[in-house]
């Protein structure tokens, strides 16, 4: 029986949030998530060690959390999976040295797993149809990258990747700058409700000579710096159009890019990631351009979009489905893995 | 009672394991940044003996914060996993033993600082703290440790590092520790300050 629905647990600590998963093969039992984004709230922006000392005080209490609501005991655990990056290292090593410990103390194989492939993974929970080949398109506070890949643990390809702010990055200082409030990207989607998105603000990296060079690369330091010259020179602007056309110019680049490589690449199947998945207005672009494109688009519910240990564990789970080599003691971290290496 | 020690507080990864006070095993591995990937092998080949453990104890620091916290995180779930008791001591109680009189015991808190404690005769008088190595030279006493070599301190002696041995027999004496020791604030400064 554990051999066709195998129990895995999953650990994600690459930012600020401490989140437990468990997965019996590709149905959740539990998705447990402790955020220390509040303490980072007067600082603009996740500070490391502040993330890191959150996870060390929140990592056992969300695994016996999550054992609790899935109704499991730890030793029934077929698996344990962990991300093991890209992240910040600090915050990566919290949770790569609870899943060593949880992984020797109940003598039960680990997982050392990429947390963009995990993105990816989380759709295994919300149908069952296979995975891949699709292209991703993963967008939060920490990465935007446009991805191909074959299948869920097969090979993994970045198309394309942000050349300086992360989406989520780019919510968070428009957020400030229009005196919002952290994080930026839950606020500017509800601010943006009330006013119109009138204000044409540039569309990074889709120039002639950028499309040529970046055909699916992003960049949005040239449109916060428009938005902020803008707000300089109109003393009375109305901060909900403001927030209405910055994120329109965001969610206009994402979905348009990631249309492209799927035409370019002549695959069918849209996936879209990350705690940027959660806006409203992106979710609503890309329904509407995926079916005018003729693509199935994919967008997991909120809940699994941000960085969660649900999508740990089900990457885990079919790792081990697959019978792929668990991973060796002493995973190394790597802050910036790149998307080719799925398992450590 | 067979208990597993761990201790990751300085640049040395230390894994003790102990039939009452008899040692089974120890290992080490040097290397600041290594703990993570370090840890765990030494774990393992504790484990390889075969024996049930009965509690875990820890090294709470002070020591440089990403390194630290392996060791706890690791000791904490590895405890509470198999449904044992885990302690944590200050680092510092377990790296000197047999020195009669007063002396410091301090390590390395890198950016020219120290992690010191005042003994007396093998018990902590003193509260860590971090500080200017100046700060500690002005009081004239013997620095052992491994914030006594790097910082010129004359140290004739070769306790370095936490030992698994003599943190199990500070138990005996120090006070439990139960929040990491990181005696130094986040490096962050809110936007309101900026
Ligand atoms: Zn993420």
């Amino acid at each position: 029986m554990t051999q066709s629905l195998p129990l895995v647990l999953g650990i994600e600590t690459s930012c600020d949030e401490t989140a437990v998963g468990i997965v019996s093969g590709r149905k959740l039992l539990a998705n447990v998530i402790a955020s220390s984004v509040n303490e980072h709230e007067r600082f603009g922006g996740v500070v490391p060690e502040i993330a890191s000392r959150a996870h060390l005080e929140a990592v056992w209490p969300a695994i016996a959390r999550a054992t609790n609501e899935a109704k499991v005991s730890l030793d029934d655990l077929d698996a344990i999976a962990v991300t093991a990056g890209p992240g910040l290292v600090g915050a990566l090593l919290v949770g790569v040295s609870a899943a060593n410990g949880l992984a020797l103390a109940l003598d039960k194989p680990l997982y050392g797993v990429n947390h963009l492939a995990s993105h990816v993974a989380v759709d295994l929970l919300t149908h069952d149809k296979t995975v891949g080949p699709a292209i991703a398109l993963l967008v939060s506070g920490g990465h935007s990258s446009i991805l191909k890949l074959d299948s869920l643990a097969g090979s993994y390809e970045q198309l394309g990747r942000t050349l300086d702010d992360a989406a989520g990055e780019a919510f968070d200082k428009i957020a400030r700058l229009l005196g919002l409030g952290f994080p930026g990207g839950p606020l500017i989607d509800s601010e943006a409700k009330s006013g119109r998105a009138e204000i044409d603000f540039p569309r990074g990296m889709t120039a002639a000579k950028d499309q040529a060079d970046h055909r699916f690369d992003f960049s949005f330091s040239g449109l916060k710096t428009a938005v902020s010259r803008y707000v300089k020179a109109t003393p009375e602007y109305q901060r909900a159009n403001v927030a209405a056309s910055f994120q329109e110019a965001v969610v206009d680049v994402l979905t348009m890019k990631s249309i492209d490589a799927c035409k370019e690449s002549g695959i069918e199947t849209l996936l879209i990631g990350g705690g940027v998945a959660a806006n409203s207005r992106l979710r609503e672009m890309a329904e509407d351009r995926a079916a005018k494109a003729g693509l199935e688009l994919r967008i997991p519910p909120a809940s699994l979009c941000t960085d969660n240990g649900a999508m740990v564990a089900a990457l885990g789970a079919e790792l081990l489905r697959q019978g792929v080599k668990p991973s060796d003691l002493g995973i190394a971290v790597d802050s910036s893995a790149s998307v080719s290496v799925v398992s450590f | 009672m067979t208990t597993l020690v761990i201790d990751t507080a300085t640049s040395r990864t230390s894994v003790g394991l102990f039939d009452g006070a008899v040692p089974l095993f120890a290992g080490r591995h040097d290397g600041a940044t290594e703990h993570g990937e370090a840890l765990p092998p030494l774990v393992s080949g504790a484990l390889d003996l075969g024996r049930p453990i009965t509690q875990v104890l820890v090294g709470m620091g002070p020591g440089p914060f990403t390194g630290l916290r392996v060791g706890i995180t690791f000791a904490e779930v590895f405890a509470r996993a198999k449904g044992v008791s885990w302690s944590g001591i200050c680092s510092l109680d377990g790296i000197v033993s047999g020195i009669k009189g007063e002396y410091i015991v301090a390590t390395d808190a890198r950016r020219k600082e120290i992690y010191w404690a005042k003994f007396d005769s093998g018990k902590r008088i003193t509260e860590p703290k971090v500080s200017l190595p100046e700060e500690v030279r002005a009081m004239g006493l013997p620095v052992y440790g491994e914030g006594a070599s790097k910082y010129g301190f004359e140290a004739d002696i070769d306790m370095i590092y936490p030992h698994p041995l003599f943190m199990l027999a500070a138990l005996e004496w120090a006070d439990g520790v139960h929040q990491p020791m990181y005696l130094r604030k986040p490096d962050a400064v809110p936007t309101s300050e900026r």
